[in-house]
């Protein structure tokens, strides 16, 4: 796996947004959000985090989709096979081995 | 619904030792199929390679049953023999490595980007879903995903297993997993998101919030 660079050199800015924070603070952010709504972090990083949040509102929106994105993958159900499938391929598995 | 009353871990237990190998076979096949389908549904486009994809794996299974010393849980080696066809199978069909999905490619330049929104309409996740172009949605935007980030987009937030077992069936360290899942969340979420769907359909602009 590919080592994250450190330093977003292409759309990193440090100039100030107009939530009164720069970008560059958001990008971190971003960049933890998983760990974060695995709470996969340490206390204090989640407290700077969720003070990042209460304070801009295209970060709060952003981690809102991402949780629903999250939520929609663990609830999209698939359904089970029927139990004609579940012969069928049984009896291809059975043979493969017979014949081989 | 997922059958959330199912166990997910049954026991350990020695194949080799169960003796007759078609017997252990049969058991295996009757304890996990259910699983390794809907796994294969989740990680294919069609129905038919799904259903390839249980056969493949099922038939590995068997040949290796003697070779498994029950060291892992029986479902694990299952996912692993499944994870290994089915990568195996991707590879045949395309025949290219997968694209490296970078986070900077997600970082957002606009506020618009920022405020991307899943068309859920303030509904709970299993009520949005009912809607069939969300569940098409939703799998379309899995599918797009290169191979390496689907499977783990799928063991861990769809099969919900630990990342460490996502390590294990991949052989990967964990810090490589979340950094895997993450990327393949932000993929889906940008695809998911009202102008994604927008982008591969006519307008539907009830779907949108405001």
């Amino acid at each position: 796996m590919r080592a994250t660079p450190r330093v977003m050199t292409t759309r990193q800015t440090s100039a100030p947004s107009h939530h009164g924070h720069s970008k560059a603070q958001c990008i971190k952010v971003l960049r933890r959000l998983s760990a974060y709504l695995d709470e996969d972090l340490s206390v204090s990083i989640c407290e700077e985090i969720r003070k990042h949040l209460g304070a801009c509102p295209n970060c709060e929106v952003f981690v809102t989709s991402l949780r629903e994105t999250i939520s929609l993958c663990r609830c999209a159900d698939i359904p089970s096979p029927s139990p004609s499938v579940k012969a069928r391929i049984r009896r291809e598995i059975l043979k493969a081995v017979r014949y081989h | 619904m997922k059958n959330r009353t199912q166990s997910r871990r049954p026991r350990r237990q020695s194949l080799q030792a169960d003796g007759d190998g078609a017997k252990a076979f049969d058991r295996l096949y009757r304890a996990h199929v259910d699983r390794i389908y809907r796994f294969a549904q989740r990680l294919c486009r069609r129905v038919e390679d799904a259903q390839d994809l249980v056969q493949d794996t099922f038939l590995n299974a068997y040949r290796g049953l003697g070779q498994f010393r029950g060291d892992a849980q029986v479902s694990t080696w299952l996912y692993r023999i499944a994870t290994r066809a089915s990568l195996r199978q991707r590879r045949k069909r395309k025949g290219e490595p997968d694209r490296e999905l970078s986070l900077d490619e997600f970082i957002p330049t606009s506020d618009g980007e920022f405020r991307l929104q899943i068309p859920t309409d303030g509904l709970t996740p299993e009520e949005a879903l009912e809607s069939k172009e969300l569940r098409r949605a939703v799998h379309q935007a899995i599918q797009k995903l290169p191979n390496k980030y689907r499977v783990v987009l799928v063991l861990r937030d769809m099969e919900e297993l630990t990342a460490k077992e996502v390590g294990s069936i991949m052989g990967l360290n964990e810090r490589a997993v979340k950094s895997r899942l993450h990327r393949a969340r932000l993929f889906v979420r940008r695809e998911l998101s009202a102008r994604g769907i927008a982008e591969s359909r006519p307008p539907a602009n009830a779907l949108q919030r405001g």
